[in-house]
């Protein structure tokens, strides 16, 4: 009898509960992910660009940088990948501290490898902010067409919300006097609406205001409308022409990338709204009283992300050709900053004679977006169960 | 008999309308009911009679459009809840009525541990410390019979089984400690040994918290274990109301009579299950009269043309059906 109190005793720890090994979602993502080859190449590409990305930042920039990319040496120009440098002609601090010029040096004599080092952290950070604008655009706007897609927009709202805003841009571009009169006119409009637009309170809209409740169109109308206004234009020529508007930097050609592709992510996450906010567990959070934002931003964002996920990992890669084929052009990041796009700009000049000065930062692009892409796709195929195990 | 404490919820001749292209669904059409403190309503009914929406329109939770509340009043501690925005509503619903739902594998969010979401529906209403938040989760855990809470807290929805859902879901509802919770087939999708133990908990916790329950199931055998009072429902109207042992002793209405003939453990073997002939009218285009006419085995010419009234049977027993008054009381 003792004998199979002990033995139940063993196979049931813990007061009859039995303990399963238990996975969580990300160690049995990481599982499938792991499986896939070219995904895990693509992600340890990813990494290691982050690593040198990072590394560039603090080794490149700043007034004494350990390698430094704006270096000019004259007497050195166009030489080749590996050649070491000429130690008669140059003074001590000039030589390269690799004792090498690992990629060549250009027409100016300046140092590829420096340069390219101090472009990846260019290329890093214009790929993440400006997705990271996307994103953030298209979580915004697609989460509000998707769960208010059937409210009305009234002329009253669309009225006070095109005043303030007209208001604001006017006083910042200098109109003070018409931006003013805008905002104090935009702000009466609204308190209006708030005023008489509670619609449990049955009281009658006196005349003359009612035009003010005129349904116009729902809100879904104007976001899938201005999404689809967005992709009407080919983007990297608007790209172009706002870059050639706005002061040349690299904060602006980030922001303007962002403001350009968030449409997919906006997309996204619409159409994952329109299913989820039918699920039981939205009904659920409204029946516990939670808000209507929060039940958006909380509980609906985090199920809608796995498609944004991807689709930001591959616009990762896009919004860095995009950097590189506005520097080429001479709209990116002005000199003597480097991006592999201007050093490829620059070598396309001396492309018979120094071939080394489009093909680095040729491969460099490829390698990353091809990275990228790869690694996109496996989360792709981790993230969505009907692609799994094909 | 259970008449004795004051009404929490009174629902005046509540009708909900759903607009579609051309047509109007009389999902509801003129409910009336009270809910007293401490008390178990049932409302019984086939599906699509309406049940689900009436309790819906309660929390203001009926997508307007293409719903319409076109009547009818829901008085809640003296407040029409129909007259209230959505921000006096959003303080109401989790606080003071709550909800659970049907289907315990949908109505968690998959993307949170049990714990997170627990925290959230208390954090909702009041302003507690995490710590407590976290005390009181385990304890309603505990309260809702989850063995080793601590550790349940950290799973996800997909690693419990429907039953401990179910649970999950009734320590969310009770997480403000409701005045009123408002049971939506919570047991439908379970099955029935964890169905009667849901059924135990009910009863245990509302002795214990002393809360109304609005109990919403088209299952008889449930309605039998805890009702106090029952609604049996058809086509978006009250057919029968009364306590358990004035409907399953002295069924008035003809639909209840089918109801109950209908139930298994009344035919006898070798026999085929009784059925009602017949199917639920489209909630778009009733019948004109009595609703149930056209499948009532009793139906006279006025059926057809004059919609019935709720008729008195005995004490607090109700039944809209005159002709069966008519049999009991006339001669």
């Amino acid at each position: 009898m003792m004998g199979v109190n002990e033995k139940r005793g063993s196979a049931f720890p813990e007061g009859g509960v039995l303990e399963t090994p238990k996975k969580t979602l990300f160690q049995e993502n990481w599982g499938l992910f792991r499986k896939n080859r070219l995904a895990m190449a693509g992600l340890m590409i990813f990494v290691a660009f982050f690593i040198i990305a990072v590394t560039g930042r603090v080794l490149t920039y700043g007034r004494d940088p350990y390698f430094n990319p704006a270096l000019v040496r004259l007497q050195e120009k166009l030489r080749p990948p590996l050649s070491k440098p000429n130690l008669e002609t140059l003074k001590p601090e000039e030589v390269p501290r690799l004792g090498i010029y690992l990629f060549g040096t250009d027409d100016l004599g300046r140092d590829v490898f420096s340069r390219m080092f101090q472009g990846s952290w260019v290329s890093l950070t214009v790929g993440f902010v400006a997705v990271g604008i996307a994103v953030v655009i298209g979580v915004f706007l697609g989460g509000i067409g998707g769960y208010y897609g059937s409210s009305q927009i009234n002329l009253g709202s669309l009225l006070a919300s095109v005043l303030l805003g007209g208001g604001i841009i006017g006083i910042l571009l200098g109109g003070t006097a018409v931006g003013v009169l805008m905002v104090l006119l935009g702000a009466a409009v609204a308190a209006v609406l708030i005023r008489m637009g509670n619609s449990k309170a049955k009281r009658p809209i006196p005349m003359g205001f009612s035009v003010l409740f005129l349904n116009l169109f729902s809100v879904d109308v104007l976001i899938t409308g201005l999404i689809d206004i967005m992709l009407c234009f080919p983007s990297f020529f608007l790209i172009l022409t706002v870059v050639a508007l706005l002061p040349a930097s690299i904060y602006t050609i980030m922001i303007v990338i962002g403001l350009t592709s968030w449409m997919g992510a906006a997309r996204f996450v619409r159409a994952e709204f329109l299913s989820l906010r039918e699920q039981d567990f939205v009904t659920a959070a409204r029946a516990l009283g939670v808000s209507n934002w929060r039940i958006i931003f909380r509980h609906m964002v985090p199920n809608a992300m796995a498609p944004v996920l991807v689709s930001a990992t591959i616009g990762i890669a896009t919004a860095i050709l995009t950097e590189a084929g506005l520097s080429f052009l001479g709209f990116g990041v002005p000199p003597p900053d480097a991006t592999w796009g201007n050093i490829l700009s620059n070598g396309k000049n001396f492309l018979f004679d120094a071939p080394w000065l489009t093909f680095v930062p040729g491969v460099a692009v490829l390698i990353v977006v091809l990275a990228f892409n790869l690694f996109g796709e496996g989360l792709r195929e981790v993230l969505n169960p009907k692609l799994r195990e094909r | 008999m259970a008449l004795r404490n004051e009404i929490l919820l009174s629902v005046h001749d509540l009708k909900v309308f759903f607009h579609s292209d051309n047509t109007v669904s009389r999902a509801v059409d003129g409910v009336s009911y009270d809910v007293r403190e401490g008390e178990t309503v049932c409302l019984v009914g086939e599906s699509g009679c309406g049940k689900t929406v009436s309790a819906l329109a309660i929390l203001g939770l009926v997508p307007q459009p293409p719903g319409e509340i076109p009547g009818g009043e829901i008085l809640f501690k003296g407040k029409n809840l129909l007259d209230l925005d959505e921000e006096a509503l959003q303080e109401i619903r989790g606080k003071e009525i709550s909800m659970i739902f049907q289907e315990p594998m949908t109505s968690l969010n998959p993307v949170f541990t049990i714990g997170d979401q627990i925290e959230e529906a208390i954090t909702t209403h009041d302003t507690v410390e995490k710590t407590e938040a976290h005390r009181m989760t385990v304890e309603l855990l505990t309260d809702v019979g989850i063995a080793s809470p601590e550790e349940r807290m950290r799973d996800y929805p997909h690693n419990l089984s429907g039953g401990q859902r179910q649970r999950v879901m009734i320590a969310m509802s009770l997480a403000c400690k409701p005045d009123l919770v408002i049971a939506d087939e919570p047991t439908t999708a379970l099955d029935v040994t964890i169905q009667d133990q849901i059924l135990h908990l009910f009863r245990e916790l509302k002795e214990k918290r002393q809360m109304a329950l609005l109990y919403i199931t088209h299952n008889l055998a449930v309605v039998a274990e805890i009702a106090d009072r029952i609604h049996v429902m058809y086509a978006g109207i009250f057919a029968e109301v009364g306590n358990v042992e004035q409907i399953f002793r002295n069924p008035c209405h003809p639909y209840t009579m089918g109801l109950l003939a209908s139930l298994p453990s009344r035919a006898r073997k070798g026999q085929p299950l009784y059925s009602i002939p017949g199917a639920v009218p489209d909630p778009a285009y009733k019948p004109q009269g009595c609703p149930f006419h056209p499948r009532c085995p009793y139906v006279q010419e006025n059926c057809r043309r004059e919609f019935p009234e709720m008729c008195d049977f005995e004490d607090h027993h109700f039944a809209r059906c005159p002709v069966t008054y008519r049999q009991r009381k006339g001669s």
